[in-house]
């Protein structure tokens, strides 16, 4: 390496790195002293609005039905046109989206989440330039949104817990946990909820193991977890793929009286409740997308000129073989 | 002139996706969408963190290597830059320092073992990739580490958050600002010193250069060192825009970064690329997605036509007269 070059190498090295901190100190912050929105005054029923829906990601199949349940609620509101954006569980990138949303001056933005904290200042920056936002299943942080319409994946952990201690193993045992993507906030919400709701019950999660959301994953995991640790009775899945998928490692494995709990319960074809009514999982709970609520709350503050509560909190539900056919045909109605 | 315009193909595209972009561009209280100058910074914002990668990969690319590391790493420097100031109260100086320093530390040492051990660059850097996204999720203890600001213990420096700001009148986001100095610094270093001639003699044929003289090893070792620092750089800048350090963000960053360097016209069996077309390239890629979204394409249409570009792009570079190197 001849001098020159070692020379300009790490001239870039430091001048990089004063870019980085110097850039940072000479700026005026932009967003210094924003007040709260001055909401645009109201269209009523005679306007016509663009609703932008910034979605993490459309590749989960629970997603997938929120923008459903969007599209298809606001199909019954004439005044509404919906534009989808999908971030693919890209954080920057939905900050883009929703950007670009502000660029095109929708009337309304619906915000599910990918994190929630790298979310926040966008939501924020709509929000203060007057379009009503509405955020769904995962909040921002701060209060800078016009409504959070969601459930609570601390609670939905919480009551599969306490279904596993009081209905499943009442005398206590072993459980095995296939928990969702490691470092995503619903995957440890989940688990730190299951954790309190079986406490004191001589309950013990002998093993877990990252299942990253995914069938296949949350089978290979649970292949290993159940050939390794021996006396498993209840395998908790933080969402219904990956039970699915431990279902068919308990079969593969011989192990037919083990029981599965998954979690999100979406009224499809292959979503949870199915399973749960073909006995392939003992439980699941009903993570609501909120997209039928959302619309809702849209309508009254665009079309009919009214407030929405901050907090619009869903109800879960807990889906068991006796109640599976009933609800998933409650939660399809008027589809 | 033919050479030239094979040599930074992806400027004419970028301009063309330019023009085509104002022609479509939606219009709206008479302003055309596109061209409003929020509209145009935000491009360049959301492209800034790919375009540092990109700068850095386009030095591995040249001398005939490829990093898949560097989306973890963004990842796992979101997380340090997170951790250290606001769990371990670090300034932000230090905290930046220690943070360019491990990117730099990981990626030299992903140099050695491809030079040295002589392992492609593909499967070290492959490895690279799982071991730095294990470091992010076990460094912030398995969730995304929230970056609040404020003098108090267990807050960042304000000065941090200006990353997320931007200046001239509010106007030019400060990510967008570090970029264009990397582009410009990289570029330089490409053009005028001996390094540059060294990368691309081991990119053109590593052998001839070797018994020329060329410290093979030493470059590449570097240029991998190199790209490991940019990707740092990168996470730092993702951390303070938004806010946040995520252990699995990043994630396929390194293939957008990897597309931007193919549109700009390398070929991945180096010696051919230059920095202006890697950032052309990226911008490319920020524009064209841009467009599509204010027109509502669908995303799903937006990934079929980028890749598109893609096979377009590396298409123009085969039917590139040869002598032109």
């Amino acid at each position: 390496m001849p001098k020159r070059a070692r020379g300009a190498l790490s001239l870039l090295v430091g001048v990089a790195l004063v870019a980085t901190v110097a850039a940072a100190c000479g700026t005026t912050s932009e967003n210094a002293g924003g007040g709260p929105a001055e909401p645009k005054p109201c269209g009523g029923a005679g306007g016509k609005y663009t609703i932008g829906v910034s979605q993490a990601n459309v590749a989960e199949p629970y997603r997938e039905r929120m923008d459903a349940d969007i599209r298809q609620a606001a199909a019954g509101v004439p005044q509404f046109t919906v534009n989808f954006a999908d971030a693919q569980q890209d954080n920057s990138k939905q900050v883009e989206q929703v950007e670009n949303f502000l660029t095109q001056k929708i009337d309304l933005l619906i915000i599910s989440p990918n994190e929630a904290t790298p979310l926040t200042s966008v939501v924020k920056k709509a929000y203060e330039q007057g379009v009503p936002v509405l955020v769904l299943d995962r909040k921002v942080n701060g209060d800078s949104f016009t409504s959070f319409i969601g459930a609570d994946n601390f609670d939905i952990g919480r009551k599969a817990g306490e279904f596993v201690a009081q209905t499943l193993l009442p005398g206590g045992g072993r459980v095995a946990e296939i928990k969702g993507l490691s470092g995503s906030s619903p995957a440890k919400e989940r688990s730190d909820g299951f954790k309190l709701g079986i406490g004191g019950r001589n309950i013990e999660i002998v093993a877990s193991a990252d299942g990253d959301w995914l069938r296949d994953r949350g089978r290979q995991q649970a292949d290993a977890l159940l050939k390794g640790t021996p006396g498993i009775q209840v395998v908790y899945a933080h969402n219904d793929p990956m039970g699915e998928g431990a279902y068919l490692a308990a079969q593969d494995a011989g192990l037919s009286g083990i029981k599965i709990v998954g979690i999100d319960g979406l009224p499809i074809e292959a979503g949870g409740i199915k399973a749960v009514e073909a006995g392939r999982l003992a439980a699941t709970f009903v993570y609501p997308t909120g997209g039928k609520e959302a619309v809702e709350a849209a309508r009254k503050i665009l079309v009919d000129c009214q407030q929405v509560p901050k907090v619009q909190g869903l109800p879960i539900e807990r889906v068991t073989p006796e109640n599976a056919a009933e609800v998933y045909a409650r939660l399809n109605a008027g589809s | 002139m033919i050479a030239w315009l094979f040599r930074f193909q992806s400027l004419f595209g970028l301009v063309l996706v330019f023009v085509a972009a104002v022609v479509f561009s939606p219009v709206r209280d008479g302003e055309l969408l596109f061209l409003d100058s929020g509209n145009l910074f935000n491009v360049v914002r959301a492209m800034s963190e790919i375009g540092i990668l990109a700068v850095g990969m386009t030095f591995v690319i040249l001398v005939g290597g490829i990093d898949l590391s560097v989306g973890s790493v963004l990842g796992l420097a979101s997380v340090g830059a997170a951790v250290l100031l606001v769990r371990q109260d670090f300034g932000v100086l230090p905290a930046v320092l220690v943070v360019l320093a491990a990117g730099l530390v990981f990626g030299l040492l992903q140099g050695v073992v491809t030079a040295k051990l002589g392992i492609q660059a593909f499967i070290v850097t492959l490895a690279g990739m799982q071991i730095a996204r294990a470091l992010a999720r076990i460094w912030s203890g398995g969730q995304g580490v929230e970056i609040a600001y404020g003098d108090a213990p267990g807050r960042a420096p304000m000065a941090f958050s200006l990353l997320g700001e931007r200046t001239f009148n509010g106007l030019v986001p400060i990510p967008a600002l570090i970029f264009a100095v990397v582009a410009g610094l990289a570029a330089l270093l490409l053009r005028v010193t001996a390094f540059s001639r060294h990368v691309y003699a081991i990119g053109g044929n590593e052998k001839a250069a070797r018994l020329s003289g060329v410290p093979v090893n030493r470059v590449k070792i570097l240029v991998f060192g190199l790209c490991g620092l940019l990707a740092a750089l990168a996470g730092i800048v993702h951390a303070g825009q938004l806010n946040y350090g995520g252990p699995n963000d990043g994630s396929m960053a390194e293939l957008d970064a990897i597309a931007a360097v193919v549109i700009g016209g390398a070929g991945l069996s180096g010696g051919r690329g230059t920095v202006v077309g890697t950032v052309a390239g990226a911008l490319l890629v920020g524009v064209l997605r841009n467009i599509l979204t204010l027109n509502n394409v669908d995303s799903n249409v937006q990934l079929l036509i980028i890749g598109l570009v893609i096979v377009a792009a590396a298409g123009l570079q085969r039917l590139r007269p040869a002598a032109v190197g």
